[in-house]
């Protein structure tokens, strides 16, 4: 019986948002992620129409990915870890791991399963935001396109902390410790990225640009991708994909 | 068929099973027994992959798990000592899971669940949560999904654990059915299960085998009791004692009503020679029986040593 790779990868994808989405993880995230957004988004919104008169710099929708992406950042280092902790530190912790080594199915496989689901869930928790632009397309500030690059920026960063998170999970032995390692790695990514407005002018300063998860999100704002940073992205997603499947397989020998 | 050829698993300087081979073939069970330890949970953990070999090869229904792992664990159902599921999801939800994962098409899977949940009496549970199921229902909840797919191989690690005992008549049976197509390999602790649903046991100890075999071959006057009543004087008893066997290896009991009860060790060998001088001096006898030994004897002998 021919068993496609892609198969196993949906049967793990799809168990993973069952026990997401049946448990309340992904129902707290998405109600507290939205009142923050929520919260967010109204503040901007008053802002830019108190300077309506004299015109305010950007539009709300670009202030809210752009401007504010200090905030849109934070709010991503505690949603990101929350969403992949338990991915292979629940599955060890609770014996679970067992079945999934034992099925007939990749170490690659399996992972990828368990990334598309806690992707598919940051796709979905992000979704109830597509409404801000729809409130405000009457105004004339939404600009379709811009607005897609706007969210493509948001899945670009969203699914590198992901990836990076999926990773921390097999590496850990608890969930607590996945969060706590995935929070620290991605708030120094973050930190990394400051260095453009604090360094000299230099490769030092260049490099912290080119890393900068706020410089992408404002730069994606304003309809612009820098396709290095595409590939930047893509490379780490990649890299921290197969390491995870290479830390699966290891405890087959461990 | 399920081949162990050489197998070595070491931990460290820790050797967890040194040099195993085993065949079990389609249309029996055998039963893996072994003190806590002895290297039962790695055996089972290197027959399905989910641990490799230090050295030695695995063949599932002829397929090399080394060189071909996804096609060789296609024939595997194996159902994981204290049965780890899914809380959260219902019964159905993870057979349907198990069934997708195996490489059941979608047209399939409601059927296959519903005939393993029949099979494995947990037709009940399947639309509960796991997290509310007792026990029981867990354990044949894992059984079932190791049934699915009807695989050719079946690895069952201690599968009557929790269960009643009407329950576990039930699983015994299963076994039993599912012997007469499939490998089974049962690990347990439950001699009384493995005298109930296997042919063959392997004995574990200190991670070799220690004794293997078909149960009624390790269970023979060979390594078995015998008992013998006889109405004699005691000294004539022990004089044809003394002439037949080996000192220490007949226990005589005096009855009170002129009686004497021996109780010998050594088969069946043994018995035929002290009843041959027995009955030369003349002594009458009255009962003879010969004892096969208790798997748990078996079982003690063989790990006693250390082997």
């Amino acid at each position: 019986m021919r068993f496609p790779f892609w198969r196993g990868s949906l049967a793990i994808c799809r168990r993973e948002l069952l026990s997401l989405w049946v448990t309340p993880l992904a129902w707290v995230l998405l109600t507290a992620f939205l009142l923050i957004q929520g919260g967010v988004f109204y503040s901007i919104v008053l802002h830019s129409s108190s300077l309506d008169q004299g015109g305010a710099p950007v539009g709300p929708l670009q202030a809210y990915f752009g401007q504010q992406s200090v905030l849109l950042s934070m709010t991503l280092l505690f949603l990101c870890p929350a969403l992949t902790m338990r991915t292979f530190a629940e599955e060890r912790r609770s014996g679970t791991i067992e079945i999934l080594l034992t099925a007939p199915l990749g170490s690659g496989a399996l992972v990828l399963g368990k990334y598309l689901a806690v992707l598919a869930t940051y796709v979905a928790i992000w979704l109830p935001t597509v409404l801000y632009a729809v409130l405000l397309r009457d105004t004339g500030v939404v600009q379709p396109r811009v607005l897609a690059v706007s969210y493509a920026g948001i899945a670009l960063v969203g699914s590198s902390y992901l990836a990076l998170g999926t990773l921390l999970s097999a590496l850990a032995r608890s969930q607590l410790v996945a969060l706590l390692t995935s929070v620290f790695l991605q708030f120094g990514l973050f930190v990394l990225g400051v260095g453009e407005y604090v360094l000299e002018e230099g490769l030092l300063r260049d490099t912290s640009a080119y890393l900068s998860l706020t410089t992408l999100l404002e730069e994606t704002s304003r309809g612009l991708l820098d396709s290095r940073r595409i590939v930047l992205h893509l490379s780490v997603q990649a890299w921290a994909l197969y390491v995870t499947s290479r830390v699966v397989e290891s405890w087959r020998g461990s | 068929m399920i081949e162990a050829l050489h197998l070595t698993r070491t931990f460290g300087s820790v050797v967890a099973v040194s040099d195993l081979s085993f065949c079990v073939r389609p249309g029996e069970a055998v039963g893996l027994l072994g003190p806590n330890g002895a290297g039962k949970t790695t055996t089972f953990r290197l027959l399905t992959g989910s641990l490799g070999p230090s050295s030695g090869d695995i063949r599932i229904m002829g397929r090399p798990l080394a060189e071909h792992p996804i096609e060789a664990r296609r024939h595997i159902g194996y159902m994981p000592e204290n049965a780890p599921l899914y809380p959260e999801l219902t019964g159905a939800e993870y057979l349907s899971f198990r069934a997708e994962l195996a490489g059941l098409p979608r047209a399939e899977r409601k059927r296959a669940v519903r005939e393993a949940a029949e099979q494995a009496h947990a037709s009940s549970a399947l639309g509960i949560a796991i997290a509310h199921l007792s026990k029981g229902f867990r354990q044949r909840i894992a059984l079932a999904a190791a049934l699915l797919g009807q695989p050719a191989v079946l690895l069952l690690d201690e599968p009557t654990a929790g269960l009643d005992p009407n329950q576990v008549e039930q699983v015994r049976e299963l076994v039993r059915n599912l012997a007469k197509e499939r490998a089974v390999l049962l690990s347990t602790h439950v001699l009384s299960e493995v005298e109930a649903t296997c042919e063959r046991v392997i004995v574990l100890s200190r991670g070799k085998i220690a004794l293997e075999g078909r149960l009624d071959d390790l269970r023979n006057p060979a390594v078995a009791d015998y008992r013998l009543s006889v109405r004699a004087p005691r000294a004539e008893v022990e004089a044809a004692v003394a002439l037949a066997v080996e000192a220490g290896h007949v226990e005589l009991e005096e009855q009170g009503d002129g009686r004497i009860q021996l109780t010998g060790h050594g088969g069946a060998e043994a018995m035929n020679r002290l009843l041959k001088a027995l009955v030369e001096r003349g002594i009458a006898i009255e009962a003879a029986a010969p004892r096969r030994a208790a798997l748990s004897e078996v079982f003690q002998a063989a790990t006693r040593s250390g082997a």
